[in-house]
């Protein structure tokens, strides 16, 4: 409950401040927020299972955005950085789909 | 493809199972309130990037469709602003010669019309060729460089005037090419181009068909399919020319005389 609040919290604080990016962060950005979605909801389904830690899912949520936006950033640095972000769009999309659908399963239990 | 199907089936963590399984035989060490703040403000990070993230993209998307828009919308002025200030100078043009015709035509302003005449300032008509170009199905068979083949063969022929594409061309023209576009003086023609020729009928068709760039234009209708028709034409009527627009060639004074040296066009 309070994750969900949070959460609520932080997309409504970054829809109403607007920060300015930097341009050089601009190209990380989405995959960071890929990254996190992952971790989100990897968390949620560990959650729904009782086997959520929150040593884990913080050391997770953190380690995957900085481990995908470093992806993007060596690929753009070896002139492949737009090849690398599909890699890790798709790879964390799938991964995304994998929970949710496990989420779905428990949820529905369908 | 092990690997792609282990990426569905492994979608979670597996930090989470070790976490479960090491906590299984150990009580709770850890203060629930800490761990609950901790991932309170990851939470609050992760929502805060997906925030940030669809707010700047909404902020960047208009942007470059409006630029896109107002550039187009620049385009589209300037090009209006072009077909005004060209009906200007030709409107221009038109009065000084009513002025001078009101002077009385004889003598220096009768040469000064048919000067402009010849520099294709003045409307004409006659007859003449007609010759239908068209590329076959979008493909790019026809360049610049055949057009213009193909209008030096119509001068060649005898030609006193010719439009291509609607263009009157005049001294300083040029036949260029932007993509799959024709440029006759910078202006865009569209398929199929018609050029007109006026001059003397009979002889002209005959001496076109024997010029290289009839030749090439037939060679392409038989090869590629392209449209290339010619007709005779009992009387054309071919516009003025948009008026010389000289920014720094002056008008020298007294005759030219025949030390300088003379120096043509250069290709």
């Amino acid at each position: 409950m309070y994750a969900f609040i949070a959460v609520v919290v932080g997309i409504v604080a970054g829809l109403i401040l607007s920060p300015t990016i930097p341009d050089w962060m601009a190209p990380y950005l989405p995959i960071a927020v890929i990254a996190a979605l992952d971790a989100l909801f990897g968390g949620a389904r560990a959650w729904l299972e009782k086997i959520f830690d929150a040593k884990v899912f913080v050391v997770s949520f953190i380690a995957n955005v900085l481990v995908a936006a470093f992806i993007v950033f060596l690929g753009d640095q070896l002139g492949v950085g737009a090849q690398l972000s599909t890699a890790v769009v798709v790879v964390l999309g799938i991964r995304i789909f994998a929970n949710v659908a496990a989420i779905r399963r428990w949820v529905f239990k369908a | 493809m092990s690997w792609l199907a282990g990426l569905g089936r492994d979608a979670l963590d597996p930090g989470y199972a070790e976490a479960a399984r090491r906590r299984h035989g150990t009580t709770r060490t850890r203060g629930r309130a800490i761990a609950v703040s901790w991932v309170v403000v990851a939470m609050v990070l992760a929502g805060l990037a997906v925030g940030v993230a669809v707010r700047s993209n909404q902020i960047n998307e208009p942007s470059a469709a409006r630029a896109r828009a107002g550039m187009l919308a620049d385009v589209d002025r300037a090009q209006q602003r072009a077909v005004a200030l060209e009906a200007t100078a030709s409107s221009l043009a038109d009065q000084i010669r009513v002025r001078q015709q009101e002077l009385g035509a004889g003598g220096a302003l009768q040469s000064v019309a048919d000067l402009q005449a010849e520099a294709a300032m003045t409307p004409v008509q006659g007859p003449g060729l007609r010759v239908l170009i068209d590329r076959a199905d979008g493909s790019n068979v026809i360049l610049d460089r055949d057009v213009q083949l193909l209008v030096n063969g119509l001068w060649v022929a005898g030609a006193e005037a010719v439009t291509v594409g609607g263009v009157r061309l005049r001294a300083t023209s040029a036949i260029r090419q932007a993509g799959g576009t024709i440029l006759v003086d910078n202006k865009p023609t569209f398929w199929p181009i018609t050029i007109d020729a006026i001059g003397p009928l009979n002889s002209m068709h005959v001496a076109f068909a024997e010029t290289s760039g009839y030749g090439r234009f037939a060679g392409f209708a038989a090869n590629y399919g392209i449209t290339f028709e010619v007709s005779d034409v009992a009387s054309l009527s071919l516009p003025a020319a948009p008026a010389l627009d000289w920014r720094y060639a002056e008008p020298g004074t007294g005759t030219a005389t025949a030390s300088a040296p003379a120096t043509g066009p250069t290709r």
